[in-house]
């Protein structure tokens, strides 16, 4: 059998990474609202489930931040995270941030009608930014490999 | 799709009978880097523009041109 070259094989874990990060972001998301911590924890819920939502949204950002720096090969991980993988992940951390700061404003205004605790204001800023900025990355991941 | 910036990188590559994959590998990138290029989806960096020029044994500009 052949072995693969080090382009192939970088095409194929890039490809898994895009259905990998989508898949556990709306995993991440979908949990948020059926049973997230923020209208969860009004109900009572327990508080590994309210913990739970921070290491989810951590666990997201890191896939997001190191990319494959969990690859062992450095040519493989060299072509994983090319300058265009580079850029897509630039355009997710960018469309997160301009979510955060719109939300965060939209809370500032809201604050004159109702009163938010730091937790909650903290979970509707950084659930859907952190939502937006990977589901960005992967729609710039999967344009890139189309038709490839 | 950029319109301020054209490219004939299919076209050369398919003169030199190099698949995606070959170019990939020749510049040292992913496949997909060449296809956002090739699609004009993603403009590259100089470095890279001076990478594919040397793969494809032409010029920057032969390969890359800004619209009239």
């Amino acid at each position: 059998m052949q072995s693969r070259s080090p382009v192939e094989i970088a095409d194929q874990f890039s490809r898994k990474r895009v259905t990998l990060v989508a898949v556990a972001t709306f995993v991440f998301l979908g949990v948020q609202l059926i049973a997230g911590p923020f209208w969860g924890a009004r109900r009572g819920t327990p508080y590994i489930s309210q913990i739970g939502w921070v290491i989810n949204a951590f666990v997201l950002l890191l896939m997001l931040a190191i990319g494959s720096g969990l690859l062992r090969n450095r040519r493989i991980r060299s072509l994983v995270d090319d300058e265009v993988s580079r850029h897509n992940r630039e355009m997710g951390i960018i469309a997160g941030y301009w979510v955060a700061m719109a939300i965060a404003m939209g809370l500032y205004v809201m604050t004159a009608f109702r009163t938010f605790t730091a937790r909650e204001a903290l979970y509707l800023v950084v659930t859907p930014s952190v939502g937006v900025a990977l589901l960005t990355f992967c729609y710039l991941e999967w344009r890139a490999h189309r038709d490839a | 799709m950029h319109d301020r910036l054209r490219n004939n990188l299919r076209e050369e590559r398919a003169r030199r009978n190099l698949t995606q994959a070959d170019l990939a590998t020749l510049v040292g990138v992913s496949r997909k880097t060449i296809n956002t290029v090739e699609n004009s989806v993603f403009i590259p960096s100089t470095v890279l523009a001076l990478q594919l020029a040397r793969a494809l044994k032409t010029t920057v500009e032969s390969l890359f041109q800004l619209p009239e």
